[in-house]
């Protein structure tokens, strides 16, 4: 940052291509882009000849795309960097609790060693913002927390963050809104909660704590909530209520929602009047072993929606490979977004609400005064990109290169 | 074709579970030497044996070794893999993709063997030797699809094996397919296809009919795409399996998608699986999860050999396919929840044709001396660790030639 160079013969998407009136194709051409002060201070056509003696970087015609934003991890509990080990099978969720709280402390590696190999991991498929969860309850106190913080601290140059204390075990279980209030004190930026149903048994009392939390720390709000059918939009009602009675819209988020997957179109568009009204984001992981929440309708529906890639390896879960153009390509498979339009749309699950080109094929991004937090890419357009799980060669934060490579032209004169 | 002896040294094999309270937890396992002699593994050895017979050697480098892939639902014949990006066409119905994709047979019969090839490499490259490709045979595109396949198979003949099916692809009957079908037969086809005999053919029975009649004059096994959903897919398994059953084809036919399967209840699910074990009529899927997935661990349960297959890769129907089989296996894993070190490692099965390095009780299944050398080296510490996280695939053999990857 504070230099200033050219990101020369980078591919940006510049309309739709219409066949019989539907979108058949995205149009894109090469372009220079100056970069300064982490921002894009030009944009000319490579056909452009540059004539100042900044230095360049050729991206050799790879797609430019706004960089990802990973809106659900957790980093404290991976096991990456780890040898391999499978998930212990449980009877229930107790059991599996006890086995994470068990199974961390003991590893040889640090909590902030494996928060850092994850994040190297999200980086380098273009994730430059990174929503985490991290376990507050007593045994751990905030520790965690302080872990999360320090790898985070690490990818300070590269990755900005929001850190959820997540009372993993239940707030009201594990009676952990002092802990809550103390890592809010500590740096973190959202109250996190579970199930205030199934987990913590007193619906009212355990959303009402979160809230209160929030409200007295001027934090955000992120409840995981698994609970399904009418206990889970139940939950979601009395949350919004809240939400509306505290005015605390737009700062509150829902993550999984699966309810939203299990109840007739009609309620679920009910349900999305409420969510928008009350400013409420829902965040996927887009898991394939159950109903999800209706994610065009609730687009259509005015309602804000992202994606995270959730547990990576851990002792919950063996899966997951931390790349959340993946999450959304699983997506768009599962609601069918075959489409050039469609998909190319889509991407804006992925990045906080940009996209390359609006629905009319205007362009949008790259605009110049943004951020130039950028990927690139080996597509040549988003739908590619999306629909191909495209190879990231290059990530930006900021204008800095972050991860992958781009050379440096042999020649600073075009 | 067959090179002349070698030892796969310090291979990694799985040799037995580490259990806890009943549980496996964990997978063992053993670096071993395998002599690999006329496209076999003629000898298993310790690593820690010193050997002085001269026969030259590879390195595995402590590489987990496991059986190769096979692709058992694909359609080779039209894609546009390896050519520019396209997306799909926003359709109504069936028959409308069906009517785009006349349309476009004239490029996809143009490109059918550099298409198929493009995907073959890949295929090879992600450790499958062995490939059942569906191929479009109707009386308006005669054989051009299964010439270009049998080309791309001869350029890939050291690489892979390989079923055709005879695929009527828009109905048996609705294109009066019957000939050209019997003729691909004749021509190097190995399976009878078709689709849909409700949606597609509207004469359910006739269309199986003719279907049985072709296999049992060609003295070929069976398999069929049967999209059709709820209980007129289900009544068409019935049908089936009613006539392999009077046919003597056990062991002989394949159902496709059998989609209807994941719309009914468990109960006649299981019914029918156990019908579908005791006549040995295998399942095709490619574990869908934009519709309701067919309980793969059920029918496995019941005794039903379920092979997953990725359909298509990038073409006029649908743009999302990795190409990858072990990701596909991954994506059962995560959808049946199938989370613990054993579950897992069964799950590599549907991959492999069943072939999985240990039984429940920990002993070795495969390799076992005897066995054909085809095999995959991948960066995991076991069959677990490699569908669960997709693991690096670093060389590939195929009837103990190597077909992708350096050693």
């Amino acid at each position: 940052m504070g230099t200033a160079y050219w990101l020369t013969n980078v591919r940006l998407e510049t309309g739709y291509r219409r066949e019989n009136g539907v979108v058949a194709g995205t149009d894109a051409s090469l372009f220079h882009i100056l970069i300064k002060d982490g921002k894009f201070a030009r944009i000319a056509q490579a056909t452009e000849t540059l004539a100042d003696d900044l230095p360049q970087k050729d991206a050799k015609g790879l797609l430019a795309l706004p960089s990802f934003i990973e809106k659900h991890v957790h980093l404290d509990k991976t096991l990456l960097g780890e040898p391999w080990r499978a998930v212990i099978p449980v009877a229930n969720i107790i059991e599996r609790c006890e086995i994470e709280k068990r199974a961390l402390p003991a590893l040889p590696t640090t909590t902030q060693e494996r928060a850092e190999n994850l994040l190297s991991v999200l980086l380098s498929y273009g994730s430059t913002h990174v929503r985490t969860h991290v376990d507050i309850y007593p045994e751990a106190g905030i520790s965690n927390l302080e872990s999360v913080q320090a790898a985070l601290a690490t990818y300070a140059n590269r990755v900005t963050h929001e850190i959820v204390a997540f009372p993993q075990h239940g707030l009201l279980r594990t009676d952990a809104q002092p802990l809550l209030r103390e890592a809010l004190r500590q740096g973190a930026t959202h109250v996190g909660g579970v199930d205030p149903a199934t987990v913590d048994g007193d619906l009212e009392q355990s959303l009402h704590q979160m809230m209160e939390l929030a409200v007295e720390a001027n934090a955000g709000v992120d409840l995981h909530l698994h609970d399904p059918g009418h206990l889970g939009t139940f939950t979601m009602k009395r949350l919004a209520a809240m939400t509306v009675d505290a005015g605390w819209q737009g700062r509150v988020a829902i993550s999984h929602a699966f309810a939203l997957g299990d109840i007739p179109v009609p309620e679920a568009e009910e349900m999305a009047t409420i969510l928008r009204e009350a400013g409420i984001t829902i965040i996927s992981s887009v898991p394939f072993s159950r109903a999800i929440p209706p994610v065009s309708l609730l687009h259509q529906n005015g309602v804000d929606v992202a994606l995270g890639c959730d547990n990576i390896f851990d002792t919950w879960q063996p899966y997951g490979n931390g790349d959340v153009l993946e999450r959304l390509w699983r997506l768009a498979e599962r609601n069918r977004w075959l489409d050039e339009l469609a998909l190319s749309q889509s991407l804006r699950f992925i990045t906080g609400g940009k996209t390359t080109l609006d629905a009319n094929g205007t362009q949008l991004w790259p605009a110049v005064g943004e951020e130039a937090s950028l990927v690139l890419v080996e597509a040549s357009c988003s739908a590619e990109a999306i629909a191909r799980r495209a190879d990231r060669q290059a990530v930006f934060f900021k204008g800095s290169q972050v991860a992958g490579q781009v050379e440096e032209a042999t020649t600073t004169k075009g | 074709m067959k090179a002349s002896p070698y030892w796969i040294i310090n291979a990694r094999l799985e040799c037995g579970y580490e259990w806890e309270q009943g549980v496996v937890t964990g997978t063992r396992t053993e670096l071993c030497d395998l002599l690999i002699e006329n496209g076999k593994i003629t000898r298993i050895v310790p690593s820690s044996e010193i050997l002085e017979d001269g026969v030259p050697k590879k390195d595995a480098k402590g590489l987990l070794i496991l059986p190769a892939m096979a692709e058992k639902h694909i359609h080779l014949e039209k894609t546009y893999y390896g050519g520019p990006w396209k997306a799909t066409t926003p359709v109504k119905n069936l028959f409308e993709r069906h009517a785009e994709d006349r349309t476009l047979l004239p490029m996809y019969l143009q490109q059918a063997q550099a298409g198929a090839e493009s995907i073959l490499s890949l295929l090879v490259a992600t450790g499958v030797t062995h490939v059942r490709t569906h191929c479009h045979v109707d009386p308006t595109v005669g054989l051009g699809f299964l010439e270009g396949m049998l080309r791309a198979f001869e350029t890939f003949t050291d690489k892979v094996s390989h079923e055709i099916v005879a695929f009527p692809h828009y109905g048996m009957l609705r294109t009066q397919a019957r000939e050209t079908v019997r003729e691909a037969l004749r021509q190097g086809a190995t399976h009878v296809g078709g689709v849909d005999p409700g949606g597609v053919d509207q004469d359910i029975e006739r269309s199986l009919q003719t279907i049985m009649e072709l296999a049992v004059e060609a003295d070929a096994d069976i398999d069929l795409h049967l999209h059709d959903p709820g209980h007129l897919g289900l009544f068409t398994i019935k049908r089936i399996a009613a006539m392999t059953e009077e046919a003597g084809w056990q062991g002989r036919v394949t159902i496709s998608h059998a989609l209807g399967l994941g719309d009914v209840s468990l109960e006649e699910a299981r019914e029918v699986a156990q019908q579908l074990a005791t006549l040995g009529i295998s399942i095709a899927s490619t574990v869908p999860i934009n519709r309701p997935t067919i309980p793969i661990p059920l029918l496995h349960k019941a005794g039903v050999a379920v092979m997953l297959g990725n359909d298509s890769l990038t073409d006029n129907w649908t743009p999302f396919g990795s190409g990858d089989l072990l990701e596909k296996a991954g994506r059962l894993a995560e959808r049946f929840r199938l989370t613990d070190e054993r579950s897992l490692g069964v799950a590599l099965g549907f991959v492999t044709e069943g072939r999985i390095p240990l039984d429940d009780a920990g002993n070795r299944l495969w390799p076992l001396v005897g066995d054909e050398a085809s095999l995959m080296a991948v960066e995991a510490a076991s069959s677990a660790e490699a569908v669960a996280r997709r693991a690096k695939r670093r060389v590939v053999l195929f009837q103990g030639n190597r077909v992708a990857g350096e050693w």
